[in-house]
């Protein structure tokens, strides 16, 4: 028995050059290197608008901006470094190094890894296209209600709010096109060998996002949508006056948005043992601790969400259920620190970039953790509740935590990306520049909380002043200072001292054993895990 | 006659068994490390959780959550459904006798090519980007192995040892 079969050109190696080669590419190489330049760019715009901000904080009165255009800053500022700038960038990451990690050619489904990407493009413009809009008197602007859409304030929105929701979207179809990808990667194309217990912390940490991913995107986009029906369909979801509830908006968000918290910050808690423990060249500490710490804090993340908002009246258990609930994540989050701290513990350090950042990261990180105990306390909440105290807090967790990891990541794999060496003085510079600045930028927002000084209002009282110009100041060197790290990038991408294979002395796990750059496919023999 | 092995292939992707001194078999196959009832279990415990919370806010009023959590659960079904349906993709080459046989396993097709072994050729055929497409050709019919589940220097590999058995490398 015999059939035809004809040969023809394989597509997957036919792979087109130039512009084409980035549209179309399904290379998971490729894909994470586009989420990286993309998240970096964003990182930049996302920069600019909180200097913007910052710079009308300078002195009280208004200067600079008007209260209106203040408010878009801001509010677009939070959307889009959480979503363009720190989602994207853990993305890339994923789509870079889940594969070589775990052995594996590429990721599952390398089609829908190129849409998932294409689809931030588009959402970033929806994001910031009011601005430009409102320049030719289209529109009032950006969304203006802050980052949490709160209503009724978001219904009586302008414009902007219909194309953040829009925009929404699109980012939440790109996460979870994302999540699913990494799902189906991390379960079915490990290594032979590769038991679940053998997954790199990287692995672990992704795997829960993407569950997390999962679980409340679903949450946001019905809410969004929602409140896209109370605009302009008559409907009274968050309407009082019809009959609808304006906190249930809020439990909605939040639900959300309190897992977003460790959908940006587990990435970073899976690669950063493996950093440790790289300039430490000691055996991570913990493993098993640590995996399930992870599971641990995803799992309780859906299950708090309310301390957002425990202002807005709720009965008394509730209060208490959600504050104890939320002091509980200090549990498995200890572990953690535990386990970072041991990895390190008499190890013979070394201090280059990525370790820097590392460190740093432990006790910046630290810092916005335990801010966070504060504000879990119910009755402590009540006072420092939309005040800078909470401005300070979560960007101790989120740039501490989410941008100062994302940057140890990009010095620990940049080597191994390029298969060049990035300009080691300049990387250090770069880290003492930034861990000086923020703090600097930071710690006066503590004190001005601690003094009352309410978020989100673009004038004060003539008491906050000189913390607020020092922040300000502050603020300008940290973010002049990242321009040092995109400049070491380029650098970086376009040539210098050459990469070995291993890069770092005490580098451990798959993606070491490949070339520095890794070849187009990644794996020349299927590894196997002992 | 009985088969004995005669060359394991360092890729566990492939599977190579000679069926005798001059009888010769590869099979190329993806590597899954989840069986199919796993699949099934991964997507039922994605289902009930992401259901669970779902209907806790249909519940609360919020039923606009449901459509986009079943949406979603959806998205993720087909995702491991497709990968359920090409995790026993193969290809292989079985040489027997006067007889060279290339069958192709994709999903539920499967489609076969039998060349006369001493008519066959083996061709590499330079594809952009520097890699090497290997194809096998007899009488105007021409077809290709490796394109999945292979890296080129597993083609190249192979193209040597099928050299020795069928023809000469061009």
């Amino acid at each position: 028995m015999s059939y035809s079969a004809t040969a023809s050109h394989d597509e997957h190696h036919d792979h087109p050059t130039g512009m084409m080669r980035w549209l179309t590419t399904t290379n998971h190489k490729d894909i994470g290197t586009m989420y990286l330049t993309f998240s970096l760019i964003m990182f930049l715009v996302g920069g600019f608008m909180i200097l913007c901000v910052r710079a009308e904080l300078f002195q009280p009165g208004l200067q600079l901006v008007q209260p209106e255009l203040f408010n878009q800053l801001i509010g677009v500022h939070a959307l889009v470094m959480i979503f363009t700038a720190l989602m994207p960038a853990a993305t890339g990451f994923a789509n870079w190094m889940l594969p070589l990690q775990i052995g594996a050619p590429d990721m599952a489904l390398p089609r829908l890894n190129n849409w998932g990407f294409w689809l931030l493009p588009p959402a970033a413009i929806l994001l910031t296209l009011p601005f430009t809009l409102a320049m030719f008197g289209i529109g009032d602007g950006a969304i203006a209600t802050g980052w949490t859409f709160y209503t009724p304030l978001s219904v009586q929105g302008g414009l902007g709010v219909d194309f953040a929701i829009f925009s929404v979207h699109l980012l939440g179809i790109s996460s979870v096109m994302g999540s699913i990808n990494i799902i189906v990667t991390i379960f079915n194309m490990r290594a032979p060998g590769m038991t679940m217990m053998k997954l790199p912390m990287f692995a672990w940490g992704w795997l829960i996002t993407a569950f997390l991913l999962i679980a409340t995107i679903p949450v946001l986009a019905g809410a969004v949508t929602m409140l896209l029906t109370d605009r302009h369909f008559g409907t009274h979801f968050f309407d009082a006056a019809g009959g609808g509830d304006p906190i249930l908006f809020q439990h909605l968000f939040w639900f959300f948005g309190h897992p977003e918290v460790y959908i940006l910050l587990l990435p970073v808690w899976g690669f950063m043992p493996q950093i440790l423990q790289t300039f430490s060249r000691k055996p991570m500490y913990g493993y098993k601790a640590q995996v399930y710490s992870l599971w641990a804090i995803g799992a309780l993340s859906v299950v708090v969400w309310a301390h957002h908002f425990f202002t807005v009246g709720m009965p008394v258990p509730a209060l208490l259920y959600f504050m104890y609930s939320t002091m509980a994540i200090s549990v498995p989050l200890a572990v953690l620190f535990f386990c970072w701290i041991a990895t390190i513990w008499r190890g013979s350090m070394s201090f280059e970039t990525p370790m820097l950042f590392a460190v740093g990261w432990i006790i910046l990180f630290g810092i916005g953790g335990l801010t966070g105990l504060v504000l879990a306390d119910v009755a402590a909440d009540a006072q420092y509740h939309h005040t800078y105290f909470v401005v300070a807090h979560f960007h101790y967790t989120l740039f501490a935590g989410g941008i100062m990891g994302i940057m140890a990541g990009v010095y620990y794999w940049l080597p191994k990306m390029t298969g060049h060496m990035y300009n080691e003085k300049l990387g250090k510079l770069h880290f003492w520049l930034t861990a000086i600045a923020f703090n600097l930028t930071f710690i006066p927002q503590f004190f001005l909380g601690l003094a009352g000084m309410p978020r989100r209002i673009p004038d004060y009282a003539l008491q906050f002043t000189e913390f607020n110009q020092i922040s300000t100041i502050a603020a300008f060197v940290l973010g002049l200072s990242q321009l040092l790290f995109v400049y070491n990038i380029i650098s970086c991408a376009r040539g210098g001292k050459k990469a070995t294979d291993k890069v770092w002395e005490g580098a451990e796990g798959l993606e070491w054993t490949l070339p520095s750059p890794p070849p187009y496919h990644s794996f020349t023999e299927q590894p196997v895990v002992k | 006659m009985k088969s004995r092995p005669i060359k394991r292939w360092p890729d566990e992707e492939r599977e190579a068994v000679a069926l005798s001194a001059v009888d010769y078999r590869i099979i190329a196959k993806p590597n899954c490390s989840l069986s199919s009832k796993e699949r099934l279990a991964v997507v039922v415990l994605i289902a009930c959780f992401s259901l669970m919370i779902a209907t806790g806010f249909v519940l609360a009023g919020a039923w606009l959550v449901l459509p986009f959590a079943g949406l979603e659960i959806m998205a993720i079904a087909a995702a491991f459904y497709y990968v359920n349906c090409h995790s026993r993709d193969y290809e292989s080459i079985t040489i027997e006798g006067d007889k060279l046989a290339i069958e192709k396993h994709s999903y539920k097709q499967t489609s076969e090519i039998v060349f006369n072994r001493y008519w066959a050729r083996v061709l590499l055929r330079d594809l952009p980007g520097g890699d090497q497409a290997l194809l096998l050709r007899s009488h105007g019919k021409e077809v290709e192995f490796g394109r999945h589940f292979m890296n080129n220097d597993q083609r190249l590999a192979l193209a040597k040892q099928l050299q020795k058995r069928v023809g000469v490398i061009h």
